[in-house]
Order: structure tokens, then C-alpha cells, then sequence
């Protein structure tokens, strides 16, 4: 992986969009690896402050699902 | 508008005297021209140090929170809608508060003011009929129109009359509508720019915070018992004058005024350094009104929006 | 959350939100490489709220 590649940082929640990320691996999908995920166990528990203390840590992007 | 001191010392006389509040809240004059202290009377005689004209700025919504005392309450347009949003999130009780209505003639800015002054100002004057308002200080004294040098959230203001009130103490005044002013033209010129002038905008107009924390400490909104900036495990946002620190204990004090900002000004007229604070907040107030129909404070019952859940709530930033 | 961080000017393509049922393994994969794509198309632009180290006069 190159230097420029970008890092995303991933909210997914446990029950939906993890489970999707674990279906997506189980079925042999290809998907990009510039996803860093974190499990969080509910979407509601985001809040703005963890969006900017990624982006303040240095990640490129950050994407939250539920 | 020193009509309005008499009609306030008489109505918090009475309402001392006949027993029905422990305390008032009200201005008294501060102790720099230009920014009156929010004062609280406990009996008849501190009442007497009430004043009332257009250095009222402060939101004095900001003393009754968590309060247990039966409290009288000066209440203008905007402090009246902070007192309902005190209400709705249980801050304080209706039955605790006799809200004393004061229809707002606007208040000015003190900022504009001292960039007119040829050195201090040691005294302002205003005159009520001809709507003029006169500096003073050492060497120079000017008059300028009242009009001329209004906070700007003031000048825009849509509800100068208090919302919820037990008793006015004046004629209510007539409201601004949108036909002749627009509220939001600044956030629409930001909104114009490309995400770079933005950043470059947001980057000079914070250039001179010195991180004093005075736009919170004056917000009524802002009561959490331990704020975000004072966590430090884990630390959101480090303690120094860094550029990225500065802007981000800005957004975040801004987002947690989200759907419960009334645009009262005191942030602005707080900061010792004269940042437009409103340039963050004012884009919150647009975006409610725009995306859920809400005005913040307009109502003690109803939830606000982010607090509540619609299946019509707008959701066309999710992919 | 979104309007503001775009109003304080941070590209729209940093910050993303979406919803994926766990079997929607496919959605997954698809939003996964859009906002991959996003980020990329900002390669060569200042990481916006970074924090570097600090600026010592």
C-alpha cells in the first residue's frame, strides 16, 4: 500500500453495517483497504466528538453507518 | 429606554413585598460602560440599583438554572425564549418563575461603539426620543444613531416581545418581519464560498480567540457540570491556543447549541476580543428552521428536534 | 453535524454517513469503494483538522 492512500475511519454499527462487513468477508467480496472499522454497538451512541477526534488524529475521512 | 426603570423597580417592589419571589433578576450598571451586570435584588432596597436601557445584553436566563427559589425574571424577546428552553429541559420550573416581560427596543454593540471611540469610553448617554446614543470619554464625546449601532443580532431580531411572560412591563413592541430584512444574508454568503475560502474564513474570523471560554460561560445553554473542553480523559480538545483546537471547541460549543440557540448575543457581546461567535450558531438556526421548522424557545412544551424522532425527519444525507 | 462541518469548510467528501442492513453485504462493498473514491479525489488537498504539531513561534 502506498503512502498516499488515504485512511477512513469507520463507525459501523455491531448489528447492521458490521454485520454487513462480516458478510461482505465471509462471501469472499473484494472491498477497498483503506477502511479502519470500529464497532460501536449502536449508531446512536455517535457522537460529534469522536467524527473530529478522528479527523484530528489525522484520518482522511470518516464514515459513519448503521 | 429608561422609561422601563421605573416600571421595573415598581413591579419587583411588589412582587418582593408581597411575598411572591425570594429574588429578581435584573441589570444593574456594571462597573465598564456599556455592559450592565446582571444583578440579583433579594429585598426591596437592592432593587433600587435596577437600570434598564440598551447596554441589557446578557442573557439572564443564564442565573436560573437548576434553581430551587421562587425567582422573578426580567425577560426581553430572547431571554424569554431561553427561559422556555430552560423549561422544556427541566432546568428550572414554571411555577418557580414570575417572568416580567420587557418588549425589547434592541440592545448595541458595544464592540461598534469602541471602534467609534477616540480612547476610552468613560460614559454613554441615551436618548430615548431622539434614538441617539452618546459616548463619552477624555478627550472626545459622539453622537450616533442607536440605530446605526445595534448588535446585529439585534437588528435582525423576529421576536422582540417575550414569547412566555406573567406580566409586561411595557407596550409590546412592533416585530420586524422577513420582507425587509433577511436574517440569514451572512450565513448564505458563507454558504457561497468553496470549502477553502470557508476554511480560510473561519481561520482569520478565529485568529484572535484567546480561548477564554467567555462565550460559554455567558450562553445560558451552557450548563453541563463538566464541559467537553475541561474532560481530559479522554481529551477531545487539547487545552492550547493550536489552530485546530481553537476551531474545534468552536464547533462543538456551537453544535451543542444546535435546535436550543435563540441568537441572544451574549456570546458576541462577551468575548473580550470581539469574534462574531454567531457565524457558526446563526448556520444551526438556519438549518433548523430550514430542514425540521423549529424555532428555538418559541414554545415551553413541544421537544425540540434533535431530541425527538419523526419518520419525517430529513435524511437525505444517509446514502 | 454534516451542514456545519461543509459550512466551517471541510469538503463534503470527508465526512459520510450511510445505512446498511447486515445482509446488504453488497451496499456494503459498493459504499465502501465510493467513499474510498471520495477520499481519494481530496489526495493532494491539506488535511483539514489535523492536528499537527504545534506551530512554535
Amino acid at each position: 500500500m502506498s503512502e498516499n492512500e488515504p485512511k477512513i475511519l469507520s463507525f459501523l454499527c455491531n448489528w447492521c453495517s458490521y454485520g454487513a462487513a462480516d458478510l461482505a468477508g465471509v462471501s469472499r467480496m473484494e472491498y477497498p483497504t483503506n477502511i479502519r472499522v470500529i464497532r460501536i454497538p449502536c449508531t446512536g451512541r455517535m457522537s460529534p466528538k469522536f467524527i473530529l477526534a478522528g479527523l484530528r488524529r489525522g484520518a482522511d475521512a470518516v464514515w459513519v453507518s448503521g | 429606554m429608561n422609561s422601563y426603570t421605573d416600571k421595573i423597580k415598581e413591579i419587583s417592589k411588589r412582587l418582593l413585598k408581597e411575598d411572591k419571589v425570594d429574588m429578581v433578576v435584573g441589570y444593574r450598571k456594571g462597573s465598564v460602560p456599556l455592559m450592565h451586570q446582571p444583578y440579583i435584588a433579594q429585598n426591596e432596597a437592592e432593587v433600587d440599583a435596577f437600570v434598564w436601557d440598551s447596554s441589557c445584553g446578557l442573557n439572564l436566563a443564564n442565573y436560573i438554572t437548576d434553581r430551587t427559589e421562587r425567582i422573578g425574571i426580567l425577560a426581553t424577546g430572547c431571554n424569554s425564549r431561553n427561559i422556555a428552553v430552560h423549561l422544556v429541559e427541566g432546568k428550572i420550573k414554571r411555577e418557580q418563575l414570575y417572568i416580567i416581560g420587557i418588549p425589547c427596543k434592541a440592545m448595541v454593540d458595544r464592540h461598534k461603539l469602541a471602534a467609534m471611540a477616540d480612547g476610552d469610553i468613560t460614559s454613554v448617554e441615551e436618548d430615548e426620543e431622539k434614538g441617539t446614543i452618546t459616548i463619552k470619554g477624555e478627550n472626545f464625546s459622539e453622537t450616533v444613531n442607536k440605530a446605526d449601532v445595534l448588535q446585529e443580532n439585534c437588528s435582525l431580531c423576529m421576536h422582540r416581545n417575550p414569547v412566555i411572560y406573567d406580566e409586561l412591563a411595557a407596550e409590546e413592541v412592533p416585530e420586524q418581519s422577513t420582507d425587509e430584512i433577511d436574517p440569514y444574508a451572512r450565513v448564505k454568503e458563507i454558504e457561497a464560498m468553496d470549502p477553502d475560502e470557508k476554511w480560510n474564513h473561519f481561520d482569520d474570523l478565529l485568529s484572535d480567540c484567546i480561548r477564554c471560554y467567555a462565550c460559554r460561560n455567558a450562553c445560558p445553554l451552557c450548563y453541563c457540570p463538566l464541559c467537553f473542553v475541561d474532560e481530559s480523559n479522554p481529551q477531545w480538545v487539547g487545552k492550547s491556543m493550536d489552530a485546530t483546537d481553537v476551531r474545534t471547541f468552536h464547533f462543538l460549543r456551537a453544535y451543542h447549541c444546535a435546535g436550543r440557540c435563540t441568537d441572544c448575543g451574549a456570546c458576541v457581546r462577551a468575548c473580550p476580543v470581539g469574534i462574531n461567535v454567531r457565524d457558526f450558531t446563526k448556520k444551526l438556526e438556519k438549518d433548523c428552521l430550514e430542514l425540521f421548522g423549529w424555532e428555538a424557545g418559541l414554545s415551553a412544551e413541544q421537544r425540540p428536534p434533535l431530541d425527538t424522532y419523526s419518520p419525517k425527519d430529513p435524511e437525505d444525507f444517509i446514502k | 453535524m454534516k451542514n456545519l462541518m461543509e459550512h466551517m469548510g471541510i469538503e463534503p467528501e470527508r465526512l459520510h454517513f450511510s445505512w446498511i442492513s447486515s445482509a446488504e453485504s453488497t451496499k456494503f462493498v459498493d459504499v465502501a469503494t465510493k467513499v474510498t473514491e471520495a477520499a481519494k479525489s481530496l489526495e493532494n488537498k491539506e488535511k483539514k483538522f489535523a492536528k499537527t504539531k504545534p506551530k512554535v513561534a
